[in-house]
């Protein structure tokens, strides 16, 4: 729903294209209109514009919450704003996207989009932002530098990440604060999670890339996973989290997303982007050469191992990733496998 | 290399719970190639280790020459060592498997190995 007709016309055309017409879709450009499709129609995803006449994208939202809370919302505005962005979450939306000014941000809009449709849930997992899971969601916190609090729980444990423009600066759970405190809740095999609005953390005890963070928690995790634990699983955490460190943490030497196209999401320390996107192209089409001949299922990661550093290389739906590690000065001996 | 000794080697690596398969692409372009289950046959293994054994020069030409690469897909991990040599290993396991811890150990072991002694 958006009320630029030419904009509306557009995302239709394309989107349809992209999606090799196996979406249908449906253009309105009001509340009413959008109502009228939803009772007829059977719907999976809703996409609003916040800024309409009448009855704004936030109140449809609302409405939309209430009666089918099932449907995926996500909302695309030209004027995004930390409270607008905090209102739609709050209202039910899976997805707060600002409108792409060019066609390579609205094919990463496309994919966002098609991930949301696809996705199904993180095994034990659900929350505000249902369909995508914890890493996805922090990864989008930061790549967009935004601001909020994810507030993390199951059964046993509630801690708090707090998010601000961009960078991790405070986790907490239990008596638990810092890195560690972010890894065991990223580590967590099952519970729920809420984005909220950002609110000043109490204290700052993560200063470091998020990037990294990220990348150390998932290590931590396959830790967890590949070491099915005799005792109780928060003790075999606390082991793998709490070993004394040998060495000093990894260093970041160069991080690169970009767009499938090559369009720069993210840099840093980044020598020679055209070189670095030019040999994710030629992963990529390494990755289907592979799948070609055996059925490996989706690529996740390609590791180079190198005498000082490695290199991890993604390619996801939406975008490539490339980082360059300092050799791996690890904190258990256990990693390091790769 | 001594054939006898590439698959006697070869064949120690299906010790390792979770081995899929592997294979030796030598340096005059020919394959050995063994499965170690039913998951996938000689001949997909063999495509295989032949688009790794190729696909490995790339990354040297932007200035990484890797020790080994690690492909990790949702259905399998695989590993491709390369020796001074021109010998090449492709090693493939289940993902997080045991086989795929013991990567780094076989990786070690062949890039030191003697594969001319019989």
């Amino acid at each position: 729903m958006d009320d630029e007709r030419v904009f509306l016309e557009m995302v239709a055309e394309l989107f349809s294209l992209w999606s090799k017409k196996t979406w249908q879709i449906h253009c309105v450009m009001s509340a009413d209109q959008a109502l009228e499709v939803l009772r007829t129609q059977k719907i999976d995803l809703v996409v609003v514009d916040v800024n309409m006449p009448v009855l704004d994208g936030l109140q449809l939202l609302r409405i939309l919450n209430r009666r089918y809370p099932d449907i995926k919302k996500a909302v695309i505005t030209a004027l995004a704003s930390e409270e607008k962005r905090a209102d739609c979450l709050a209202n039910g939306a899976e997805l707060f996207i600002e409108k792409p000014r060019s066609a390579d941000g609205l094919k990463s809009v496309f994919a966002m989009l098609n991930e949301l449709i696809a996705w199904t849930p993180r095994e034990g997992f659900h929350g505000v932002l249902r369909r995508v899971g914890l890493q996805d969601v922090i990864q989008m916190e930061c790549l967009g530098r935004n601001s909020s609090v994810l507030e993390v729980h199951n059964t046993q444990v509630r801690g708090r990440i707090y998010i601000e423009d961009g960078r991790i600066v405070h986790a907490a759970v239990g008596n638990d604060t810092g890195e560690i405190a972010f890894q065991k809740l990223l580590a967590l095999s099952s519970g729920e999670f809420h984005l909220q609005p950002f609110e000043l953390p109490p204290q700052r005890t993560i200063d470091g890339q998020w990037e990294f963070l990220l990348m150390e928690a998932a290590r931590v995790r396959d830790e967890v996973a590949s070491n099915p634990p005799a005792t109780a699983p928060d003790d075999e955490l606390e082991k793998i989290i709490s070993a004394p460190p040998e060495k000093e943490p990894p260093q970041i030497l160069e991080t690169l997303i970009c767009s499938l196209q090559g369009a720069t999401l993210y840099t840093a320390n980044c020598p020679n982007f055209n070189s670095r996107v030019t040999l994710l192209r030629q992963i990529t089409l390494q990755v289907e050469e592979l799948d070609k001949a055996l059925p490996l299922g989706d690529f996740e990661r390609l590791e180079l191992q190198l005498p000082d550093h490695h290199v991890i290389a993604q390619i996801k739906p939406d975008r490539m990733v490339f980082v360059r590690v300092a050799e791996e000065k690890v904190k258990n001996p256990k990693a390091g496998r790769k | 290399m001594n054939p006898d000794t590439l698959n006697h080697w070869l064949d120690s690596c299906a010790a390792a719970p979770g081995m899929i398969g592997g294979g030796f692409r030598l340096s005059d372009g020919t394959c050995l190639v063994k499965n170690f289950n039913d998951r996938w046959s000689k001949e997909q293994l063999e495509m295989a280790v032949k688009l790794l054994a190729e696909g490995r020069g790339l990354y040297s030409n932007y200035g990484f020459d890797a020790r080994w690469l690690t492909w990790t897909f949702a259905k399998g991990e695989i590993r491709v060592a390369t020796r001074p040599d021109g010998l090449v290993l492709a090693l493939a396991a289940e993902p997080d498997s045991l086989a795929a811890h013991d990567f780094n150990r076989l990786s070690e072991e062949f890039l030191a190995q003697d594969f001319a002694a019989g």
